[in-house]
């Protein structure tokens, strides 16, 4: 195996171990007991982690609500859109 | 007065006038109708990509997206006459207001709440139909 191949497969291997993050964005018009309702419910978290979060969106313009593997943070991520919650993915910083 | 929305039992009765069904029906065939259409700046708001580094989501995901929109809106046209509700067409009745206020939003650009401070009466009074929809029918599920 040539030195490039190896440096690809342990970049390759470094990156599949990050985990991905679902980022939930503000929107000026998503009511804030909406926004604790479906994090409550998609990610089933108790009433003051998901208040926590919601105010964290609402003050800062966005809060990472979950962080895991890539295909579990895509299914997050399409269910907060379920709701017209604007949310995204992205590798964790 | 009665409340729009009320739970008996199991079931949501829905006491809201015949006009405002008919106009929310129609909101939700021009949302449906936009989401499809790529041109629209609802397509982007309701189906661009959940990873914005990429240019699309991979086809199942897209397609999954697209069937969870339609099916939310659909069932809502569908349902938009109905005296009473099950459970689930109640929340999909949340999903939707909540997809026409997204389209709604994109529409009209409000990025901010200084953008949605400056709307017209006329779409101040229908924003706050939309959230007084979204708000009273979980008051309603959740009771």
């Amino acid at each position: 195996m040539t030195e490039f191949g190896t440096d690809l497969l342990e970049r390759t291997d470094t990156m599949l171990d990050v985990p991905w993050e679902v980022i939930l964005w503000d929107d000026p018009v998503s009511l804030i007991s909406l926004v604790v309702r479906v994090i409550k419910k998609v990610f089933n978290y108790d009433t003051a982690k998901a208040e926590r979060l919601t105010m964290q969106v609402h003050h800062e313009g966005k809060a990472v609500v979950w962080s895991g593997d890539k295909e579990t943070a895509a299914a997050y991520c399409v269910a907060l859109h379920s709701y017209a919650l604007g949310a995204t993915i992205q590798r964790s910083q | 007065m009665s409340e729009p929305f009320r739970r008996v039992d199991d079931r949501i009765i829905v006491d809201i006038p015949l006009t405002l069904r008919e106009w929310l029906a129609a909101m939700a065939r021009t949302t449906a109708g936009d989401a499809v259409d790529i041109s629209t700046s609802t397509h982007h708001r309701l189906l661009g990509p959940i990873d914005p580094t990429v240019d699309h989501d991979d086809p199942l995901t897209q397609l999954h997206r697209q069937m969870t929109v339609e099916g939310s809106l659909g069932r809502f046209i569908a349902t938009h006459m109905h005296e009473s509700l099950s459970e689930d067409d109640a929340e999909e009745w949340i999903r939707a207001f909540q997809l026409m206020l997204a389209a709604f939003s994109a529409e009209r650009a409000i990025m901010t709440a200084e953008d949605r401070d400056n709307l017209s009466q006329q779409d101040h009074y229908d924003l706050i139909t939309l959230q007084s929809g979204v708000s009273l029918m979980i008051e309603a599920l959740d009771s």
